[in-house]
């Protein structure tokens, strides 16, 4: 299937997951950097930030959502720039959405700016700054692409009407696994608790992917189940963890073992898998029947914004379908922006990573409370690492 | 404890002073604490403030039932992760001090050499180093081969997962922090010492135990700790060479301080780690009786 995508765009997308997820190492940064105070390094940040003097904006997003390895030679921002006359200071430096809480959030919080007229979170931690009021309303007149944000991500219950903030990328939580050693193809999102695959399975240390594709296996449905469905699902890792059904929980790292052919099934993101495929032919890709999992990071104005007008003029350029198309092909994450496809090439139109199969369906983790989120995350901690 | 030494080595020069007033100027008065000032203010923002700050933070939310909670919680990786850092420490002490000892005493010419040889590895980062053992220890891999076909592993068997895989890589990651100190405490050892012995007709043996081991104690001691404490906090060898089954303290830490509500409890783990690691050294320096090295 993705086998038709040229190597390089492959490779090119699948350093993006790894790049963005935590890696060791950067714990210790967030450590140190929370010790010393939060404030200080925000000082830090924002003091080097130098904007495109006072018609520039400030951009703080993930690692590889912009063409490009340098931002400089992005045809989007480019473009942007030529046709609106606003520079913008780029930075790939959200590496993950807990070391960036750590090092932004206390600053918002005193309703400071933190040098950035735009940043992109992940929907659960989106919507904690918004219920805050950490982030302004986006401007309807200035951005009046916002209307075309593909229909199933235009209407969230934590941003109604997606007032304070829209999709920037979207990615997928599935399966991959090596066809040889499994004895055939898999489908079952449930081959996972397998007794046949004992200890050749690695599951993600992100709680959101895991438990919902376990939750897909037990029939329960991760955008609505309720907090006893969710830690049902939790209780289920739990007792296929305590009979060694999992060689390991992974962070990003579950690539490594993955490759050698040591895991034989991996819960996995699709970016990852992008790359893997490109050394090794012989590794699968499936959305499993029951569904796969799927999460948005989205890009919002925080308080303190200097320029959010040029804030929200870029995000009217990006939401253009004729921009959009060549971009997201070349990032090689589902577009949020309805019609980009038809500005795609043939072949970015066949990768089931930018332009999933309608079915099965993929779904995003519902955006529950912090309290619950606590009480799932420590039963999901307790079950996968204590 | 660096930070309480400093003042009463400060002290030494105004106490003469006190005793012999006839001309000590202002200039050298001084000279000591500027010496330490840079040293001391970098502990103090560095080490002092964020400590101070990780303790508060270890209160907030529980109080100190974060320190149960956090105990009763983690009992098993806490005990594993002591365990772990125990075996590679009497591991890198059992590898580590013929080493030494071959190398401050039959090394001659060679003992440049041999000692570039045991840090040549730390010329590559250390999660490289222990990356490539991955590849290694892989089921796929050398090693394994080799061990099923002696019979040793069955077929269904792997190293990568398991607790001997994150020891070993333990031991090794930190044997040249072992294997440095001794080599310095025996290299500078009077060796007419052992001639001395040999004259009173003490067997080698007998000399070992009495001069040899006595004298590179504090060296043994100094290994010792810097092997032990990087080792208990470690959060890199499991997290690439373990499984869900080996996880440290330092990986609970590491994977989920960016969890706010994780916070206060995960700063009670690292200030009971550290505590722990306090106690533990202590009753080392007891067992070994040698004062002047603690």
């Amino acid at each position: 299937m993705s086998n038709s995508i040229d190597p390089e765009i492959l490779e090119a997308m699948a350093q993006h997951r790894t790049s963005r997820r935590r890696f060791l190492g950067m714990g210790g940064l967030a450590l140190g950097g929370l010790a010393v105070g939060p404030t200080l390094l925000a000082a830090c940040s924002s003091g080097s930030s130098s904007s495109g003097g006072s018609n520039g904006i400030t951009v703080l997003n993930w690692p590889l959502y912009i063409e490009g390895d340098e931002p400089s030679t992005s045809a989007t921002l480019k473009g942007f720039t030529d046709s609106t006359g606003i520079k913008v200071n780029y930075k790939n430096s959200i590496d993950g959405n807990e070391s960036f809480n750590t090092k932004y959030q206390a600053t918002l919080e005193k309703g400071k700016g933190i040098g950035a007229d735009l940043i992109v979170l992940t929907s659960w931690n989106a919507a904690a700054y918004i219920a805050d009021n950490l982030v302004e309303p986006l401007d309807a007149t200035t951005f009046p692409n916002k209307k075309n944000v593909i229909s199933r991500l235009a209407n969230p219950s934590w941003d109604p009407g997606r007032a304070k903030s829209i999709p920037w990328a979207i990615g997928q939580t599935g399966l991959a696994y090596w066809p040889d050693k499994v004895g055939g193809k898999i489908t079952d999102v449930n081959a996972i608790f397998d007794p046949k695959f004992k200890g050749k399975v690695t599951i993600l240390e992100e709680m959101r992917d895991t438990v919902g594709l376990t939750m897909l296996g037990m029939g329960t449905n991760p955008t609505t189940g309720t907090t006893t469905q969710m830690l049902a699902a939790v209780d289920k890792i739990k007792k296929a963890r305590e009979a060694d059904q999992f060689k390991k929980v992974t962070g990003n790292d579950y690539t490594e073992d993955l490759a050698l052919g040591d895991t034989w099934i991996a819960v996995a993101w699709s970016g990852d898998i992008a790359q893997l495929q490109a050394d090794n032919p012989g590794l699968e890709w499936v959305i499993p029947s029951q569904g796969g999992m799927l999460w948005v990071d989205n890009a919002m104005i925080p308080v303190g914004a200097k320029n959010p007008e040029g804030a929200n003029k870029l995000l009217n350029y990006v939401y253009d379908p004729a921009v959009a198309g060549p971009l997201y092909e070349s990032i090689l994450y589902i577009p949020p922006v309805a019609g980009a496809e038809k500005y795609m090439t043939a072949t970015a139109q066949a990768s089931p990573f930018i332009v999933p199969p309608a079915t099965p369906p993929l779904y995003e983790f519902d955006v529950i409370s912090p309290d619950v989120a606590e009480e799932v995350e420590r039963a999901f901690v307790a079950a996968t690492e204590q | 404890m660096t930070v309480a030494a400093v003042p009463s080595r400060v002290r030494r020069p105004r106490r003469e002073r006190d005793g012999d007033d006839t001309g000590v100027s202002a200039r050298q008065w001084f000279t000591p604490w500027l010496l330490i000032a840079p040293g001391g203010l970098w502990l103090l923002i560095f080490f002092i403030l964020p400590l101070f700050s990780l303790g508060r933070l270890s209160l907030e939310d529980g109080g100190l039932s974060n320190y149960s909670t956090v105990i009763s919680d983690n009992s098993t990786v806490i005990i594993r992760t002591f365990v772990y850092a125990t075996i590679s420490t009497v591991a890198a002490i059992v590898i580590g001090y013929p080493l030494a000892y071959v190398i401050a005493t039959k090394g001659g010419k060679y003992k440049n050499f041999l000692l570039a040889l045991v840090i040549l590895p730390f010329f590559v980062t250390y999660l490289v180093r222990t990356l490539s053992w991955k590849i290694l220890l892989f089921d796929g891999g050398p090693v394994v081969a080799i061990l099923q076909s002696l019979g040793i592993l069955n077929d269904n068997q792997s190293i990568l997962g398991s607790p001997f895989a994150v020891v070993s890589a333990l031991t090794y990651n930190f044997l040249p922090f072992m294997v440095l100190p001794i080599y310095v405490s025996l290299e500078k050892m009077d060796r007419r010492l052992l001639d001395a012995a040999a004259d009173l007709y003490s067997s080698p043996a007998r000399a070992f135990r009495k001069i040899t081991l006595r004298l590179s104690l504090p060296g043994l001691f100094a290994g010792t700790l810097l092997t032990f404490i990087p080792a208990a906090g470690d959060f890199v060898n499991s997290e690439l060479l373990g499984s869900d089954r080996t996880v440290m303290i330092g990986q609970i830490i590491e994977k989920n301080f960016g969890k706010e509500f994780f916070r206060p409890e995960l700063s009670a783990l690292s200030f009971m780690l550290m505590a722990m690691i306090l106690v533990g050294v202590i009753v080392y320096a007891r067992l070994l009786g040698t004062e002047e090295i603690a």
